[in-house]
């Protein structure tokens, strides 16, 4: 390491490396910034509502109801644990017409939650949406232990009574893939940072009352 | 003394270098959690929170990479020194302000149960970080370095 120095040769190499670093990262970061964009001509569910956060909608036409947006990634164990509180409950009120329900089905805990995301949207268009979301959260495997692929989720799909073939072609192509990819954009913009999230009537619901059945449906009922 | 100089020049490149880019390489893949782990903290208007969760991880790889190279260290260090004092003001101002936030360093972050948050163990490790990013800032001369022949240019401090 005591070598003379020879400034052009070491320069060439060393410079050569910079290049290279500074390259190679620009070449994998600019892809990555332009496939979080959201895509406008991406295919969505017909219950999605772009304007909604590209969530999946039920009771839309109401009015004058509490409008509650609950953003949840079929991976998280919490939100199988608010599924398991409150699911019965927003069956119900979506039911009954008494407040319209947007599920904001976020993908950030991997490659399975984007399958799941999808396989859930197919079913929205087979009207099985609130079905298979039971399902899934109630047979949900450890994140990204490669349970989750297309044909458990076909599957899964069959055993909530989905016949449709529509829907396992749906699945097996990931027909609304970039639409999932839209719908963790927009979570992003609302400044979503973990799940289960939900919003009643635009507010951030306070974290004691997602686990607690009374404390949540009161929250709802006041607006 | 300069002999050791030069030794610990490299090992601090190598420390730095290298958990720099263990962070970025665990990050650079799950962009969706690191977007989340900056929002969390709270200082930053939300789509430059956003932006930066995405260009983090790269630039965390590029510094590792050109550290543990040793090429452009002078420079590489001082931004590896700047960002070190960054994650220090977030993660003091999240644990002044009582935030429940994961710190998010080497992957994973944003809000955690409330009463589970560690701000100590991110805040010992990026200052003790800091410390070798001055050093090398100061001495960037070290053993097996790219630049290491290039006298003129560390004359001209590059």
């Amino acid at each position: 390491m005591s070598a003379k120095p020879q400034p052009g040769k070491d320069n060439f190499t060393r410079n050569l490396v910079i290049g290279v670093v500074v390259g190679v990262v620009l070449i994998m970061l600019v892809p990555t910034i332009i496939s979080k964009q959201t895509k406008l001509a991406a295919k969505i569910p017909a219950s999605v509502s772009a304007e909604r956060g590209y969530g999946i909608v039920f009771n839309e036409e109401l009015t004058g109801v509490p409008v509650i947006d609950i953003y949840e990634d079929f991976q998280c164990p919490s939100c199988a644990r608010f599924e398991g509180t409150q699911g019965q409950y927003l069956d119900s009120i979506i039911e009954d017409k008494k407040a319209t329900v947007v599920f904001h089905t976020l993908s950030f805990l991997g490659t399975e939650s984007v399958l799941a995301a999808n396989a859930a949207a197919c079913s929205a268009d087979q009207g099985k949406f609130l079905a298979l979301h039971k399902m899934l959260y109630q047979t949900q495997p450890q994140e990204n232990s490669g349970a989750w692929t297309n044909e458990a989720l076909v599957a899964a799909g069959e055993s909530v009574g989905i016949k449709s073939k529509d829907y396992e072609k749906c699945v097996t192509t990931g027909e609304y893939a970039d639409w999932v990819g839209n719908v963790q954009a927009s979570a992003a913009q609302s400044d979503v940072n973990s799940t289960p999230t939900v919003f009643i009537n635009g507010k951030e619901l306070d974290r004691n009352s997602y686990y607690d059945a009374a404390a949540f449906a009161a929250a709802v009922e006041q607006g | 003394m300069r002999e050791f100089k030069l030794w610990f020049g490299l090992a601090a490149r190598l420390t730095l270098g290298g958990v720099l880019l263990v962070a970025g390489f665990l990050k650079y893949d799950e962009i969706d959690k690191s977007q989340m782990a900056v929002r969390a903290y709270e200082m930053l208007p939300v789509s430059l929170a956003n932006f930066i969760g995405i260009v983090l991880p790269f630039a965390e790889i590029g510094m590792g990479l050109l550290l543990i190279l040793g090429a452009v260290t002078r420079i590489t260090a001082a931004l590896s020194a700047l960002l070190m004092v960054v994650f220090v003001i977030g993660i003091s101002q999240a644990w002044a302000r009582g935030l429940s936030i994961d710190c998010g360093c080497f992957g994973g972050g944003g809000q955690v149960e409330p009463g589970t948050a560690n701000y100590i163990t991110p805040l010992l490790r990026d200052t003790g970080l800091l410390a070798l990013g001055i050093y090398l800032f100061r001495y960037p001369q070290s053993k097996f370095s790219l630049d290491k022949s290039s006298h003129q240019n560390l004359e001209k401090g590059i």
